[in-house]
């Protein structure tokens, strides 16, 4: 049974929260305590469940018991960690299997103010869409030349720029030979043979 | 099986002249060891000669692994050669597998005909995984370079499988590089540990065998120590303060960073920017952006204090207006900041005192040519030039005065890159046309057309500048033919045309002198249209004439030649046997051509001597990295041969365990890994199907490591299928933030979603050495925008696909044992059904995409994760792909898309004004 939110743009902390350092990060959206099974509910389909490393070690049972109290309630299940020892990585490992047996997943903070800045975006991003993630932001000319250019290793923005600058166009720049673009300054040998390797590659390699 | 592991050298033609080149041929044909050479003691003609032994010997398979491109080409010459002189009629020379050779067919034909071949490691742990290859036809394996051969490199893997299958074929290593083996834990036995070799054979400069070899006949070396101008030491004073300023500021933000021992002089003699980069590498993606910015920041001081001594005044000057250019706020964007060391008084002194040293007062601000009588030039000239033209003046003296029977032959100049080779080409052959009115207040020739290509360059520049901003679709296409190629680039063309009759600048490792080349170009001269106006303006200027003729170049004979290279990698050491050079002048340093003159010195007795002039520049860059150079390389050797003594009682311990070789190395991996690994007994191995793109990371060679088997596949989707229902996408941190970006990610994830049951991210972090996950967010730092950037994309990621799981690994090692532990208990994947999922009808799944080109391609407005492929099936790279026509690509991609790939190749950034 899912507990209904009072405010739709508040947060339900479990009450068993109570004192939970990351709780103060939470700055830019309300939430209050209720009863509730996870630890936070942050949308109607959106809930979490918190732990600590530290507390997982003295207690390893816990976590499982947790797990299992959701059921198959929830779209989107996250088990927030926090990396609060050294010793992480067999609890993570472990935490991994049992974590994609239940159907959760796991988001890792290192400290609490990162934890609760989870728990916000959450809430902040509930509806955003995902065209932040979806496709490449508009750019300007010159960036997008700059993206181009400086996917070749080595090659930086003021290489991009120096490139575009001696030769104009993108076109002369990708048909100029090794000696021509060692010309432009900066551009030493290895940067322009692999600049120039890179440009000629064939893009099919295997048969 | 047939080995040809016999202990008789065969009867072939050496070319190893001196004692402990022979030495080391013997030892290296009759024993399996880690030889360690100094460099330019001629590792190469050694490797020559030793797979020359295996070519005529017929019906061995030996392979060259971790050869480079050049180490190729270079052997393959010197095998084809040796065939030919010792008539070996069966020898097959060096036969080259990489890229080039595609068919899977073909490739098995050739293996199966034996011979030496050099195979790229990507390809090669792919076959021999597949069974293309089978490691047990392998007679033996020869490794180049292998100082690199870590524990989790693709050659360790190559290694291990080979080893594995087949305990009785030969491994024999060769390194030049001893400093690569002087950081970390007993480096030595790491490696051969890696080489599966047991014997390690040491030799530097001092070696007894080596010095008496050497000692026969010394080089006569006239050392100079060229200063430089005042303005040179105030650039490079300034650019130490920047250094200095900018390391206490990283000291500031970063308090566990270990620079304590940082020093002024530390900055002039080592890669500092690089070894302060590896120290933050483990971190990197949690300090703040300052700081990044400041680790760039060093990388391009380091970049300035080189081009000081490389580069003339005014390309340096061209190339900090260029970094002023390119860190200027753009008008567009609000969030752009600009690197904080711009605002110091040291980068002040260092802009201006380098435009100072090529004119005085304000540079005009107009489009129209400006008289450059209307400029107050300076053109400060590098001191070396003219230096080295004393010197080639001395050597022609000198010629003169002996007879001609005796003098020798010709002229070498090494220097330390391309770049270097055409500048001093250009200017001596300027000089050379000017000689007759040197005086010096006139600035030369050669800095006049500089001055006047910037100046060109400067106007464009100044115009494009003005305009700024300029949007994609505002752009004017140019007319595919019609682009002038490179628009100061060809005046250079232009002067080696001429040169050419003395300064035959040849470019070895692609075996293209300019000689040949300015042929082609002058068969077409349209491309030195825009040249002429340049000359116009020159011959103005100075009335006399450039004319070069026919008669002038046959005057020249052959000992007067002067011939200009850059240092080389491998290919010096041939260079000094086909010259014979009389005089060398090294312009740069270089302590590895040093001993190659020595070797070449020695190895020809009855040749003249060979004089040597020795330039630097004093207190600067270059002499510290030299003198540093050959420090580090004799304290190394002293370590490793500490080691080697210290070794022997583990290594013959160790070689009992030898006999099971999978016992072995997994002994040797599960110590590495915290908890250690234990093997399933089951009926059908565990399997993962992997990428083969994935094998340039070291997963798949740790995930062979605990016994998997591991399946090389092309996959449209995911990287590793773990089980008929697991699918991973690995990114590590880097991969991750530039996949959000371009919107990668989501479409990965998408298609994961639909092909399987459970999508899993891996979000693998940089392997550290200590195991610790480093926190993703510091508090003592600022919060930067980029990070909490990631975080939220990883929030809005997980809300949209809330069915993906992420796996979060500290280390390739620990995903390796989270991957076995996914596995346990489930059925494993069908390679088939793996490399079908994501498949369209149609889409050809043979084939294997090379991924720097085809990152690129995906740069490219109006390329994205559907289209991209058409291009790939239809255009063979991206050269192609920027010359084809607008009418070829809205074929391929609509016309829109079309359209915008087209723009962003012909838009030309300076002719827009004129084209709207």
């Amino acid at each position: 049974k899912i507990q209904k939110p009072s405010g739709p743009s508040s947060i339900i902390v479990n009450t068993r929260q109570k004192g939970n350092p990351l709780l103060p990060y939470i700055k830019s959206v309300p939430w209050e305590y209720g009863d509730i099974i996870p630890d936070y509910l942050v949308t109607p389909t959106t809930c979490m469940l918190f732990l600590s490393l530290k507390y997982h070690r003295l207690h390893p049972e816990y976590i499982y018991t947790r797990m299992k109290s959701l059921g198959k309630a929830y779209t989107l299940r996250i088990l927030l960690i926090l990396i609060d020892t050294d010793q992480h990585t067999d609890p993570i490992k472990e935490l991994t299997k049992s974590t994609m047996i239940n159907g959760l997943t796991i988001i890792l903070t290192w400290s609490a103010a990162e934890a609760g800045r989870y728990v916000e975006l959450y809430k902040v991003m509930e509806h955003t869409p995902a065209t932040m993630i979806k496709e490449r932001q508009k750019e300007d000319y010159m960036s997008r030349v700059e993206d181009f250019a400086t996917t070749v290793r080595g090659v930086n923005k003021t290489d991009s720029l120096g490139l575009i600058s001696m030769f104009g166009s993108v076109r002369a720049a990708v048909n100029a030979t090794e000696d021509q673009i060692g010309l432009v300054p900066g551009w030493g040998e290895k940067k322009t043979r692999r600049w120039c390797a890179a440009v000629r590659e064939d893009f099919r390699v295997g048969g | 099986m047939d080995h040809t592991h016999t202990h008789d050298i065969p009867a072939i033609r050496l070319s190893l002249p001196l004692p402990y080149q022979q030495e080391i041929f013997r030892e290296a044909y009759n024993d399996d060891a880690f030889f360690i050479i100094a460099r330019g003691l001629g590792v190469q003609q050694i490797v020559a000669n030793l797979l020359h032994a295996y070519d005529t010997v017929g019906r061995s398979l030996v392979i060259l692994v971790g050869a480079t491109e050049s180490d190729n080409t270079q052997l393959g010459e010197e095998l084809a050669e040796k065939a030919a002189i010792s008539r070996a009629y069966d020898a097959r020379g060096l036969i080259v597998v990489n890229t080039d050779v595609t068919n899977v067919g073909s490739r098995q034909r050739m293996y199966a005909r034996g011979g030496v071949f050099t195979v790229t490691s990507r390809i090669l742990v792919v076959d021999l995984l597949t069974g293309l290859l089978d490691p047990t036809k392998v007679s033996g394996l020869v490794i180049l370079h292998a100082e690199k051969v870590t524990a989790t490199s693709l050659e360790a893997f190559i290694i291990r499988i080979y080893r594995q299958k087949n305990r009785s074929g030969f491994i024999k290593a060769f390194s030049e590089n001893p400093d690569a083996l002087s950081s970390g834990f007993s480096p030595l036995s790491t490696i051969m540990r890696n080489l599966f070799i047991q014997k390690s054979s040491m030799w530097p400069r001092y070696h007894i065998r080596v010095a008496q070899s050497l000692e026969v006949r010394k080089a006569e070396v006239i050392e100079l120590e060229v200063g430089m101008t005042p303005a040179m030491q105030s650039i490079q004073n300034a650019l130490l303060q920047c250094i200095e300023i900018s390391i206490s500021e990283l000291r500031k933000g970063n308090i566990g960073l270990d620079i304590e021992d940082w020093s002024v002089d530390s900055a002039l003699h080592r890669s500092f920017d690089v070894l302060i980069r590896k120290q933050l590498e483990p971190v990197w993606h949690r300090i703040s952006s300052r700081t990044r910015q400041i680790a760039s920041d060093l990388t391009t001081f380091r970049t300035i204090l080189l081009g000081l001594l490389s580069l003339d005044a005014v390309s340096f000057h061209q190339y900090l207006e260029t970094i002023l250019a390119s860190h200027a706020p753009k008008t567009n964007t609000t969030s752009h900041t600009q690197p904080p060391w711009l605002f110091l008084d040291a980068a002040e002194t260092l802009f201006s005192t380098a435009r100072r040293r090529v004119f005085r007062g304000e540079f005009p601000k107009r489009s129209v040519p400006i008289d450059i009588a209307d400029i107050d030039l300076v053109l400060e000239e590098q001191p070396k030039w003219c230096v080295l033209s004393n010197i080639l003046d001395e050597i022609s003296r000198t010629r003169q005065s002996i007879s001609s029977q005796n003098r020798g032959g010709p002229t070498l100049i090494m220097c330390h890159d391309r770049q270097t080779c055409v500048q001093i080409a250009e200017y001596l052959e300027a000089n050379v046309s000017t000689s007759s009115l040197l005086d010096e207040s006139h600035p030369s020739r050669f800095m006049t057309r500089k001055f006047l290509a910037f100046q060109a360059w400067k106007n464009d520049f100044n115009l494009f500048h003005s305009s700024n901003a300029i949007r994609e679709n505002q752009h004017q296409p140019v007319d595919s033919k019609n682009v002038t190629l490179a628009r100061k680039a060809p005046a250079n063309k232009r002067r080696r045309v001429r040169g050419t009759a003395q300064f035959a600048t040849t470019v070895r490792d692609q075996s293209i002198s300019y000689f040949s080349e300015s042929k082609t170009n002058e068969a077409n001269p349209t491309k030195f249209q825009m040249l002429d106006d340049f000359e116009e303006q020159l011959d103005t200027q100075t009335p006399e004439s450039l004319g070069y003729s026919e008669r002038e170049f046959k005057m020249h004979d052959v000992d007067e030649t002067i011939v200009i290279y850059p240092y080389g990698t491998d290919s010096d050491d041939s260079l000094l046997e086909e010259l014979k050079p009389r005089n060398v002048i090294m312009y740069n340093p270089n302590a590895a051509f040093i001993r190659r003159i020595e070797v070449f010195q020695s190895s020809n007795e009855k040749s003249n001597d060979t004089r040597v002039y020795f330039m630097y520049y004093g207190g600067s860059v270059e002499e510290q990295t030299y003198l540093s150079q050959v420090r580090k390389e004799k304290d190394t050797f002293t370590q490793l041969i500490r080691q080697k003594a210290n070794m022997a009682i583990t290594l013959t311990s160790d070689s009992n365990l030898i006999s099971d070789p999978q016992e072995q190395f997994l002994r040797t991996l599960n110590t590495r890994i915290a908890g250690g690994g234990r093997l399933v007994a089951t009926t059908e191995p565990p399997r993962v199907v992997v990428d083969v793109r994935e094998f340039r990371s070291s997963l798949p060679s740790l995930l062979h490591g605990k016994s998997i088997t591991i399946v090389p596949c092309t996959l449209t989707v995911g990287d590793y299928i773990l089980t008929p229902t697991i699918c991973v996408e690995r990114k590590s941190i880097k991969d991750l933030i530039s996949s959000f970006k371009d919107g990668r990610l989501y479409s990965q994830v998408e298609a994961m979603q639909a092909g399987y049951q459970e999508p899993v991210l891996l979000i693998e972090f940089d392997q550290d050495k200590s195991f610790n996950l480093e926190p993703f967010l510091d508090l003592n730092t600022v919060v930067s925008s980029t990070q909490s950037d990631l975080q939220a994309k990883l929030v809005l990621l997980t809300l949209h696909f809330p069915k993906l799981r992420i796996i979060w690994s500290s280390s390739p090692y620990q995903t390796a044992e989270i991957f076995e532990d996914l596995k346990k208990g489930h059925q494993e994947p069908d390679p088939i059904k793996a490399i079908s999922v994501g498949l369209g009808d149609g889409d050809d799944a043979s084939s294997i995409y090379a991924t720097l080109p085809t990152e690129m391609l995906k740069t490219i407005p109006g390329i994205n994760d559907k289209n991209y492929k058409h291009i790939l099936l239809e255009i063979d790279s991206i050269f192609e792909l920027s010359n084809a026509q607008e009418s070829g690509l809205t074929r391929l991609l609509g016309q829109e898309a079309g359209r915008r790939v087209h723009r962003f190749f012909s838009s030309n950034i300076y002719s827009h004004s004129s084209g709207d």
